[in-house]
């Protein structure tokens, strides 16, 4: 019985759903994405050509949210990555309470987003949320944080750092703790400061670190749509509409089937390529190292 | 010399981790006046239940929306694990090449923005008449949570001696008898990590549950809360919701602090190793 | 016929040769040394045995039956291995118990013979440990207990001393050698320590690059080599080999040297070492270096030369290794 075969019949369900859950809904997007299906249609598939290809290339709205997730992924990216950093390396020493601690700083990233985006949206309430009831106690007057774009985004991205810096943190957490204490003593001994050792020792050791949590969070951050559809709306007039709502908004609101699986197949060969970005540039640091 | 700015810094950030849900805190128990009070001068007075006994009272009650995600989130871990412990099992018994390649695209796909998938998932529970249909989400729940999930517990099982399962061989145990009795037990904290990693997932998910679920009675907590939102987007009485957003986080904040070991090794186990 | 015999036996893996056309008999009773250097097949050579991998040629059989393509539950082997490979979740009555139960032994009996084999390798007041919680040498008898209770027709033990320390190791080597004698079943125990394999084994056999070079006593493999790579494998500090002449080359012990000073080959003294009871001398000769191991307080002769006698000389070819008859 214990044949080649076995091995590969335990393995077959889970990737089957795994193929059905990731694969089969790409390979309809390609084929819904040829079609018109959409009210108009009375949601039945009919061929139309490369027409949603075309009217992608030519949607501003898609290349103006395309530009938006792009800012607002690459601006939590970088926040997200710093303050990870910093975080764990304020964690990577001995502690009282350590469990207590790690348990708090969790807590942001194990809340469901939407939960807290609710919780966001009262702080920043104009005019009775904790926030503008500071601003009046000292003086200042009301204001409304999501009713213009500048401060919207702002807090957008805030929120999404504030939930997600602990995963990043824990991932870097793990790697400091994965380098031997020997090498840091070493460099003491050598007479290196604290910066000296982070920059020569710490940062190239924990760099495949910094890349598995730079991918993972770049995917998903490119991808941001429950804080944004529970946060703003996408508002105000769209300014942090991300790919992902308008993709969702074409589907559930328009019922443009056709044209939604168009914007997420345009969305996904944009995380494609980012990630492919990612890497390559990964490669061509290490590439200048050696 | 070196401490006090070290543990001044920790405190900064426990208050940046912990202020907005303490606001939350503060928010539902105070009563509707007192929020919107001119000056929050009354410090003393203005405090109230009535806004847990609202939410606690409405139709449907909120622990409805507890119970719900609390449903689903047994279900597709019962049913990841029941797919991903076989399957990592026997991801260990290819070839390298092919583990390594399986692997890849294992990574690839735990790192797949997911919210792309919703259109074409909603087809399949059209198609399948799955729609509203509470436990079924454990499906695509599962199949979200498979990837991470097999590269947690194949890290785990090549941490093991290879020996140990050759010695069971020798003793004339058969492969369920291997599973059960020799690498399930040493398997335990991986498959802790991995339960609770994948009922966090299932729990918080909101895409899938929002399109596949539309009677207010089946909301799970995250749509549940999505749409009492709505409901009253820029309505004055917070407090009701922030008693919402207080009780959808009990559940976690209690399994964050049970678990807050086996959360971090999963998070990082599952994404360094694989 | 009884006992375990194998006949040209082979194992390739992914166009590598691990072990080829391998032959061999063990008796009942009897303990085989699989002898060689890391990677030369040995450790294949028992997974092959114990059903752990598949073969790729030959035949194995044990007691008459053909066990080759038999699965290694069903085969009646058991195997000591070099890292124990114990149940690190159950005690000790519980990894020896785990086998029994699921072979569906009646709890009486196998309560019965736990106690027995718990008595026989003295692990009383240990039942209720866990591995982490025992000490090598018990580890290791734990392991041993765990084998010894299958009432096993083959006995495979994989370098079942290499993670105890020396001492240890010389105190339990005459334990276990009776042990394995008295099971009735044939043993092959694996290692590369020939000290181990000398003092424990009725026959080695000795395996280079997955070939098996000679099987034979102690004795006989010592003083009669059948190549070149069995002469300098076994003994230690290992056998001089003379520069080579006319195609053939010369091979002396190191012991079998003796110090004259006259009718020998001239030699020179380039270090001297003393070992305690005997001392070791590197020498230089017309021939190559030279090392001689003599009693430690023998004195050296002025001029010093060395000299052999005709009988102790062992003769190969210079280019296959192979002993000239």
């Amino acid at each position: 019985m214990t044949t080649a075969l076995q091995p590969l019949l335990l393995l077959l369900p889970a990737l089957l759903l795994v193929a059905g859950v990731f694969l089969w809904p790409l390979l309809r997007y390609g084929w819904l994405s040829l079609q018109a299906s959409s009210v108009l249609t009375g949601l039945v598939p009919v061929p139309n050509g490369g027409a949603n290809w075309q009217r992608l290339l030519a949607d501003g709205r898609f290349w103006q949210d395309a530009a938006q997730t792009l800012r607002f992924a690459g601006v939590s990216l970088a926040l997200e990555l710093l303050l990870g950093l910093a975080l764990a390396l304020l964690l990577h020493r001995p502690l009282p309470r350590r469990g207590l601690l790690r348990a708090a700083v969790l807590l942001p990233w194990a809340l469901p987003t939407t939960v807290m985006a609710l919780g966001w949206r009262w702080i920043l309430n104009d005019p009775h949320g904790p926030l503008n009831r500071l601003i009046q106690g000292l003086g200042g007057n009301a204001y409304g944080f999501l009713s213009t774009p500048a401060t919207t985004w702002l807090f957008t991205v805030l929120a999404d750092v504030w939930k997600t810096t602990p995963f990043v943190a824990l991932l870097l957490l793990a790697g400091l703790q994965a380098i031997p204490a020997e090498l840091e003593e070493a460099l003491v001994l050598e007479g290196a400061g604290p910066l000296q050792r982070l920059w020569r020792l710490t940062l190239p050791l924990l760099a495949p670190y910094l890349l598995l949590a730079a991918l993972f969070r770049l995917a998903q951050a490119l991808g941001v749509f429950d804080l944004i559809q529970v946060l703003t709306g996408g508002g105000p007039a769209s300014s942090t509409e991300s790919l992902g709502l308008y993709a969702y908004l074409n589907g559930m609101r328009f019922l443009d089937f056709g044209y939604s699986a168009t914007v997420m197949l345009g969305m996904f060969v944009l995380v494609l390529l980012l990630t492919a970005a990612v890497l390559l540039l990964q490669h061509g640091w290490q590439g200048r190292r050696r | 010399m070196k401490r006090p700015p070290h543990l001044l810094l920790l405190l900064a950030a426990l208050l940046w981790s912990l202020l907005p849900l303490l606001w939350q805190l503060i928010t539902s128990l105070r009563t509707p006046e007192a929020l919107v009070a001119p000056t929050p001068a009354a410090w003393l007075s203005g405090w109230t239940l009535a806004n847990y006994r609202q939410v606690l009272l409405g139709d449907p009650p909120f622990w409805r929306y507890l119970l719900n995600s609390a449903l689903v989130g047994a279900a597709s871990t019962g049913l990841t694990l029941a797919l991903a412990i076989p399957a990592a099992y026997g991801l260990q018994q290819q070839t390298l090449r092919l583990q390594r390649l399986l692997t890849l695209l294992l990574l690839a796909a735990a790192m797949f923005p997911y919210v792309l998938l919703f259109l074409a998932l909603l087809e399949l529970a059209r198609l399948l008449g799955w729609g509203n249909q509470l436990l079924a989400l454990a499906v695509p729940y599962a199949g979200l949570s498979l990837p991470l999930a097999v590269l947690l517990l194949r890290a785990a099982l090549a941490d093991l001696p290879p020996e140990l399962e050759d010695a069971a061989r020798l003793e004339g145990l058969n492969l369920w008898q291997r599973l059960r009795r020799v690498l399930l037990p040493l398997l335990a904290p991986a498959i802790a990590s991995t339960a609770i990693l994948v009922f966090l997932f299932s729990w918080n998910e909101y895409p899938i549950a929002l399109t596949w679920i539309s009677k207010a009675e089946l909301l799970t907590l995250p749509t549940a809360m999505a749409r009492i939102g709505g409901s009253s987007v820029y309505a004055v009485p917070y407090g009701a919701y922030a008693a919402a957003t207080v009780l959808g986080s009990l559940p976690l904040l209690a399994l964050v602090l049970l678990f807050q070991r086996q959360i971090v090794s999963g998070l990082t186990q599952g994404a360094v190793k694989g | 016929m009884s006992g375990l015999g194998v006949q040209r036996l082979s194992r390739r893996l992914a166009g590598r040769v691990l072990l080829e056309d391998l032959n061999l008999e063990v008796a009942p009773g009897e303990v085989l040394a699989l002898l060689g250097p890391s990677g030369c097949g040995k450790t294949t050579t028992l997974r092959l045995l114990a059903g752990l991998d598949p073969v790729s040629g030959g035949q194995i059989l044990l007691n008459g039956r053909e066990i080759t393509a038999e699965p290694a539950g069903t085969r009646q082997v058991a195997m000591v291995f070099q890292s124990y490979a114990l149940y690190p979740h159950l005690t000790v009555v519980g990894n020896l118990e785990l086998g029994l139960e699921v072979r569906g032994m009646p709890a009486a009996q196998r309560r019965e013979r736990i106690a027995a084999v718990i008595a026989l390798l003295q692990l009383q007041g240990l039942e209720q440990r866990r591995p982490a919680q025992l000490s090598g040498g018990q580890r290791q008898r734990v392991a041993l207990a765990r084998a010894l209770l299958r009432q096993p027709q083959l006995m495979l033990l994989d370098e079942p001393m290499s993670n105890l320390d020396a001492q240890l190791r010389d105190a339990l080597r005459p334990e276990l050698r009776e042990l394995l004698r008295g099971g009735g079943h044939p043993a092959i125990y694996v290692t590369h320590d020939q000290q181990e394999a000398l003092g424990l084994a009725d026959r080695i056999a000795v395996l280079h690059q997955g070939r098996l070079q000679q099987v034979g006593t102690p004795h006989a493999l010592y003083h009669d080599p059948a190549n070149r790579f069995v002469a300098s494998f076994l003994g230690r500090p290992a056998i001089n080999l003379l520069a080579p002449e006319a195609g053939r080359q010369l091979a002396l012990r190191p012991e079998h040297l003796q110090m004259v000073s006259q009718d020998g080959l001239p030699v020179r003294l380039l270090r001297r070492e003393w070992l305690g009871a005997q001392q070791r001398l590197w020498l230089e000769s017309s021939r190559g270096p030279l090392t001689l191991v003599c009693g430690a307080d023998e004195p050296l002769p002025e001029p010093l030369q060395v000299r052999w006698r005709a009988d102790r000389e062992l003769w190969f070819e210079a280019s296959s290794g192979e002993r000239c008859r």
